[in-house]
């Protein structure tokens, strides 16, 4: 073990008992008491981060020894992190440190952008962070991206980009933005960026789109960064004038629940968003946060 | 007699040939590095090689009026052509080397067939360099189609490179297809890395003009730099007085005629009288090659005979003539209409001059489409006029303009785009975008779209949307969100017709009218503060 390697596996760790001894607790018994989604808030988006995904029981609860993870952020956008467009840096950072901790085989970040790919990698600071933290950064090519059968309502087939679908589990780690079309991109929007063809005619059913894309994907985990939001001019805003800080992260193993917690940071009530109300129908997850077990934390 | 080649001209030959390769690296180098590094600004690439050029400095100050201060490194290679003749045609210049690489192997293939004597008149390219310089008088610049970097870059950046980068894709899915997907991987991750570019309106035309080139190495060798090149041309004017003279000794020389025959580029060093110093580029072939080690190249400092110059007859009446001719192309090229109203789809790249200074100084070297990340930078044929043939126009449906980009303005060579922040650059509009509601999909067709309102990369958005009420065919009405365009914050960077989903024609797309360049070409002007104020700044 390399001296780098030991400070900072003792510094995780340390963080780990400091912050979350209910990890530990999860561990022996997960599943039964881990709650279905934690919003934890804080200064540091690494270690808000680093609790929610604790508080619903830690990461090996969902990525196990030898698994082959795809993390799939939002990098959507040539935009620097403050422009709250692209997922935060750090979020993606600590996720993929704690998917090596759990043992994972290989670590993949990936998204399909929507300016020129390596200026959405370099420009929010992703490629930078999840390379730092031994995952593997590549860019999607078209070749990789493959009609599949969807079986959605709407999209029943659509150009899935492989990498995403070939991993053992994925991980999907949205930003919390507006959107004009369907008011807020979180979650289940993001999995636009797995698709590839021309995306830009899902536009004309956005919403049964994204139900299907998320019935499809099934996530592992879902992590919402919301620890700045974009509130107008979504989805790459421009000014740092439209974010607003909320300095949260969200983890839910119920991506519908994610997206309505996501929701109340802008004041929207879940059951306005009709892609909600769909998902629910289609029995994905619920919207109906008062009826989940849930965890906030401060730290 | 004792017959044994010359040691020295031997290994100078193999400098001047390793000289050739560093140079052509060193260009290649600097023209795959002008793209984005991941860095915004990307320091000097391939544009330094231009500033070497004496003909570009020459004839884009002239035409332009305007003294572009990287020239300055023109006169190094001035100084360096008095001193010591075309040795940058020898041993610098990278398309020099191309072709003479080309008539090595046509040569070796036995193609090519030097014959004993060779006759043809080599005043063709001093025609040519002076038709360039009488046009330049009025303004007109025609360097860039015949200027050996212009065109070696437009071809590479144009053509060569395009077609590699698709054979590259073809390989790659190849890999893909049997089974090799992590070599694929990592020859799509170099594609993206590098940016190259595959898409060209003029790919093609532009891409047999540079085949022609090479194959005319059938005929002679270094055809171009024989009979076309101008800079070669005004660099053999100014040879004249150089201090390295070839010299044959007399007394070594079996009058083989082996040295006129394999010389490069005519210069004829047998007889020792007819050598032309204006056209010798110092490859040290004949030197190397000579049998008895006859040949050799000492410093004298006696200039040419006058009436010498080069050796190459040219005549007084030819020389008048063509600079009459230069003078008479001025009006020909200028009698299209793009000079009295702008033209709707000639879309200049961000930090581009006024349309007549800016066609004076741009040499229509592509570099600016080479670096140009979305590939929207095009070759034009029509759209500026016969001045404008093969400068850079935006075409959106090809690629936009990338709101954190400004490399074009890094790139080019003579500052025909000045070079701009990317602060700056995004004040800078280079036209307007319009909608077609006849096509447009939520006024059409009554249903959701406002692709371009996401797009919109500046804030707060040029497209913003209406509630719009669409009878569709059935009777029925239905309201859906609807773009408008805000004309006061559109850059016209072209992003919203770039992703539109009515491919064909797409329903939202810029036009050149409100340019910042422009005087005329204007739309809203900024005379009156009537803009809302910003309530979020």
């Amino acid at each position: 073990m390399k001296r780098r390697d030991f400070i900072r596996d003792l510094a995780v760790g340390g963080a780990a008992l400091r912050w979350g001894p209910s990890m530990l607790a999860a561990q022996a018994s997960p599943g039964a008491e881990a709650p279905v989604l934690a919003a934890v808030e804080g200064e540091s988006p690494a270690l808000i981060t680093k609790e929610a995904v604790s508080a619903l029981g830690g990461m090996t609860r969902f990525v196990s020894r030898g698994d082959r993870v795809v993390i799939k952020p939002n990098i959507g956008w040539d935009r620097t992190p403050e422009m709250a467009a692209c997922t935060n840096p750090e979020v993606v950072r600590t996720l993929v440190e704690l998917v090596r901790e759990a043992g994972a085989k290989s670590v993949t970040v990936i998204d399909n952008t929507t300016n020129q790919a390596k200026r959405c990698y370099v420009r929010s600071g992703i490629m930078d962070a999840a390379r730092e933290a031994g995952a593997s950064v590549p860019y999607v090519d078209e070749a990789r991206v493959k009609r599949m059968a969807l079986k959605g309502e709407w999209l029943t087939e659509w150009g899935i980009v492989q990498d995403v679908v070939e991993a053992d589990k994925i991980i999907n780690v949205p930003i919390a933005k507006h959107h004009s079309l369907c008011r807020l991109t979180m979650g289940m929007k993001n999995w636009l960026g797995a698709t590839g063809g021309a995306r830009n005619q899902l536009h004309q059913k956005l919403d049964q789109a994204m139900v299907d894309l998320a019935a499809f994907f099934k996530p592992s985990l879902t992590v919402l960064d919301a620890y700045r939001i974009l509130v107008r001019n979504g989805p790459q805003g421009g000014r740092v004038s439209d974010t607003k800080l909320v300095k949260t992260v969200v983890a839910a193993t119920d991506p519908v629940a994610a997206d309505a917690m996501g929701a109340s940071f802008f004041d929207i009530e879940p059951r306005e968003l009709l892609y909600l109300r769909l998902a629910q129908e289609r029995g994905l997850g619920t919207f109906e946060l008062e009826k989940l077990r849930i965890e906030k934390r401060k730290i | 007699m004792k017959r044994e080649k010359s040691r020295k001209y031997r290994i100078l030959r193999v400098l001047r040939i390793a000289s050739q390769v560093a140079f052509f690296g060193l260009f290649l180098y600097l023209f795959v590095g002008a793209h984005y590094t991941g860095r915004d600004y990307i320091g000097a690439t391939v544009q330094r090689f231009f500033h070497f050029d004496p003909l570009l400095a020459l004839v884009t100050s002239i035409s332009a009026r305007l003294v572009f201060a990287a020239f300055a490194f023109a006169l190094v290679t001035t100084v360096l052509t008095l001193v010591l003749g075309r040795v940058f045609c020898g041993w610098v210049c990278p398309l020099g080397g191309l072709h003479q690489l080309a008539s090595f192997a046509f040569k070796r293939a036995k193609f090519l067939k030097p014959p004993r004597e060779e006759k043809s008149s080599l005043a063709w390219k001093y025609y040519i360099l002076i038709l360039v310089l009488a046009g330049a008088v009025f303004g007109l610049d025609l360097a860039g189609y015949l200027d050996p970097f212009s065109f070696l870059t437009r071809s590479f950046a144009v053509s060569v490179f395009p077609g590699l980068a698709y054979a590259l894709t073809g390989l790659k899915n190849l890999m893909y297809g049997i089974g090799l997907t992590s070599a694929g991987r990592s020859m799509s991750q170099l594609l993206e890395n590098w940016t190259l570019n595959e898409t060209f309106l003029q790919g093609f035309a532009v891409g047999l003009l540079f085949l022609g080139a090479v194959a005319l190495n059938v005929r002679k060798e270094r055809f171009w730099c024989r009979y076309l090149c101008p800079t070669g041309a005004l660099l053999g004017l100014l040879s004249r007085w150089n201090i390295l003279k070839l010299r044959i000794d007399e007394e070594k020389c079996i009058k083989c005629g082996l040295c006129t025959q394999q010389c490069e580029t005519q210069a004829s060093p047998y007889p020792n009288a007819d050598w032309k110093s204006g056209e010798c580029v110092y490859c040290q072939t004949c030197a190397a090659i000579c049998p008895t080690a006859a040949i050799g190249f000492p410093l004298r400092w006696s200039a040419e005979k006058a009436t010498n110059v080069s050796n190459v007859a040219l005549s007084r009446r030819r020389i008048l003539t063509t600079a009459l001719l230069g003078v008479a192309a001025v009006p020909l090229f200028r009698l299209t209409p793009v000079r009295k109203r702008a033209s709707l789809k000639l879309i200049r790249p961000p930090g581009s001059l006024p349309e007549e200074k800016f066609l004076a100084k741009c040499v229509k070297c592509g570099q600016c489409m080479r670096a140009c990340p979305t590939n929207g930078l095009q070759p034009a044929l029509t759209e500026a006029g016969p001045e404008g043939l093969w400068t850079p126009t935006l075409v959106p449906k090809i690629g936009y303009c990338e709101y954190y980009c400004s490399l074009c303005t890094q790139v080019c060579p003579t500052g025909a785009i000045r070079k701009l922040t990317i602060e700056a650059k995004n004040q800078v509009k280079i036209g307007s975008a319009w909608i077609n509601k006849n096509r447009c999909i939520p006024y059409t067709l009554g249903k959701p779209c406002i692709v371009c309102e996401e797009h919109c990369p500046v804030s707060p958005k040029a497209i913003k949307f209406l509630e719009v009420e669409t009878r569709l065919p059935d009777g029925r009405v239905v309201v859906q969100k609807a773009p408008v365009i805000d004309l006061d914050q559109c850059t016209g960077c072209g992003i919203c017709e770039n992703k539109c989903p009515v491919m064909d024609e797409p329903a939202i797309f810029v036009t050149s009218v409100g340019e910042t360049r422009s005087e005329k070409n204007r739309l809203l002007l900024p005379l009156a503060e009537d803009a809302a104020p910003d309530p979020y700044k």
